[in-house]
Formats: C-alpha cells, sequence, structure tokens
C-alpha cells in the first residue's frame, strides 16, 4: 500500500538524518553524563525515543533541536536518577556575588592577557574546565557557543524562558573563565597578577 | 553631563549587551551600536576579545565524534527498530 511505503520511506528518511546528529548528540551527552559509557548509552535511548516519536515531528523544524530535547528530557529522567550525585539546588536563583565576578579579577589592562591565555589553553582543560561547571549552565552554555544554537532554540531545548537561558550562559561562562584564569595563574602562563602571592617553582 | 560621565555610560551599555552580540543575538540597529563603541573604545574590545576567545577555545575542546563501535550500534538497534515496523 502507498501510505506503508510512504511510512516506510519516512522512517528510512528518519534513520539517516538522525545518523547526522551523531557526533552531535554524543558531544552534548558527554557534557551530561560526564563519562563515555554512559554517553553512548544516552544517545542510544535518545534515538530509539525519538524514532518511536517521529511522528509528532513537524518537519521543517529544526530536527537538531527537537533531538536535543528529547535527550535532554531522556537525560533527566533516567541518567540522572540513576547517577545517584547528591542534590544539585536550583541555581538560578543564585546572586551575582555568589557567582563571583569575571571582570573583577582581570585587571583591564591583563584583558589582552587573559584573552592570550584562553587562546593558548589546552583543550583537554577547557574541556575539564567546563565539566566542572554546574549542569544547567553548562549545558547552556554548550549549545549556544559550541553548538551554535540561537537563544530561542536553545529555551526550546531547555523548556525554559529564554532570560532562564541567557542568565545560566552568563554565568557559565563566567564560572569558566574564572576557572580558566585559575588555571593560567598556577601554570603561571600569560596571567600577571598581583594578588598571587605565591609563586610555584 | 560631562564627557567621561557619557563614555562610562556608554561601557555599561556596551558591556551589558556584549554578550548578546557576540551570539549574533542583537538585531541590527543594536548590534551597529554596540560595533561603533568597540571600535573607540580599547578596555570594551578587550573585554569582547576576551569574550571571542572563551567560544573559539571552547568549540575547538569540545567537538566530540561519535565512537564507530557507537555509530554502527546506532544503525543497527534504529534498522532493527524500522524492521519490527514493517
Amino acid at each position: 500500500m502507498t501510505s506503508d511505503q510512504t511510512d516506510a520511506a519516512k522512517r528510512d528518511d528518519f534513520v539517516e538524518q538522525a545518523m547526522q546528529y551523531a557526533d552531535q548528540l554524543y558531544g552534548a551527552a558527554m557534557r551530561m553524563t560526564r563519562n563515555p559509557a554512559d554517553a553512548a548509552d544516552l544517545v542510544q535511548d535518545t534515538l530509539l525515543k525519538a524514532y518511536s516519536a517521529y511522528g509528532s515531528y513537524k518537519q521543517g523544524t529544526n530536527l537538531r533541536a527537537w533531538l536535543y530535547r528529547i535527550q535532554t528530557n531522556t537525560y533527566i529522567n533516567t541518567y540522572r536518577k540513576q547517577q545517584r550525585r547528591p542534590f544539585e539546588a536550583p541555581l538560578d536563583d543564585l546572586e551575582d556575588w555568589q557567582v563571583g565576578d569575571a571582570e573583577s579579577f582581570t585587571a583591564s589592562s591583563s584583558r589582552s592577557a587573559e584573552a592570550e591565555a584562553i587562546h593558548r589553553m589546552p583543550s583537554g582543560i577547557v574541556k575539564d574546565s567546563l565539566q566542572q561547571v554546574p549542569e544547567d549552565f553548562r549545558m547552556a552554555v554548550y549549545w549556544v557557543d559550541v553548538e551554535g544554537l540561537s537563544y530561542a532554540e536553545t529555551a526550546e531545548v531547555m523548556e525554559s524562558p529564554v532570560g532562564t537561558v541567557m542568565s545560566r550562559l552568563h554565568r557559565g561562562r563566567k564560572l569558566l573563565r574564572g576557572l580558566l584564569a585559575d588555571y593560567a595563574r598556577e601554570q603561571g602562563i600569560g596571567l600577571e597578577d598581583t594578588t598571587v602571592k605565591e609563586k610555584k617553582p | 553631563m560631562s564627557e567621561t560621565l557619557e563614555a562610562k555610560k556608554d561601557c555599561t551599555e556596551a558591556r551589558a549587551a556584549l554578550e548578546e552580540f557576540l551570539h549574533n543575538e542583537l538585531c541590527a540597529e543594536d548590534a551597529a551600536d554596540v560595533r561603533a563603541h568597540l571600535e573607540t573604545c580599547e578596555e570594551c574590545s578587550a573585554e569582547h576579545h576576551v569574550g571571542e576567545m572563551l567560544t573559539a577555545a571552547l568549540q575547538g575542546a569540545c567537538r566530540d565524534r561519535a565512537p564507530e563501535e557507537l555509530r554502527a550500534k546506532l544503525l543497527a538497534t534504529l534498522r532493527a527498530a524500522r524492521d519490527q515496523h514493517v
């Protein structure tokens, strides 16, 4: 029957399209689960859920954002519970002073040194530092800065208002910048900081 | 308003919009204002450059590739799911 053929074609089409996002889904899964085994399982569960929900996907809308939303929900509903991590309090209500002001630790004259230090930062350190940022902030940074989603798309993925996304993104970047500056100072690369009392040998 | 106060106000406004500017989220008019300010203000321009470097570092660090083994498994799983439908 023609309708069956159409369905079959649609399902083939989904497999092909979804596989194009395997790397990106895996990247996001690594940021969420922070280990390769759970990340692989999460991608597989996400694609199976997406496959069975494909009927509800509106053709022509952003497939990547749709997949990320399913992945986010799958992660929250299964993996996050399984990981049994200590309860992480919602962080959106943190005051700015609790997050720390990235601009305050950098004297304006040393901003170019900070940019240079970030530019020369080993990839592994950037990755590890991002993994230390609390989850919601980390994912906002990942989707906007790495994946290039718009604020509106990120809001859709996180099922949160755009304002919340902007605040998470801002705080996530701020925290990350602080972590990278700490690392640069410890290594004595780039950042001259008169507040450092001891220099490592 | 004195010249320095005026300049400070410009910087405050530009700083507040810098992240949206970086992520291409500003309307053309606001983006043009920020761009014009950055051309004249060394401090804000340096701050913007830090933001750009941070984004570039993240993009360079987080481009994971799905392992081949996972790709094969995904393809097999999806095909199995599809075949169950037929």
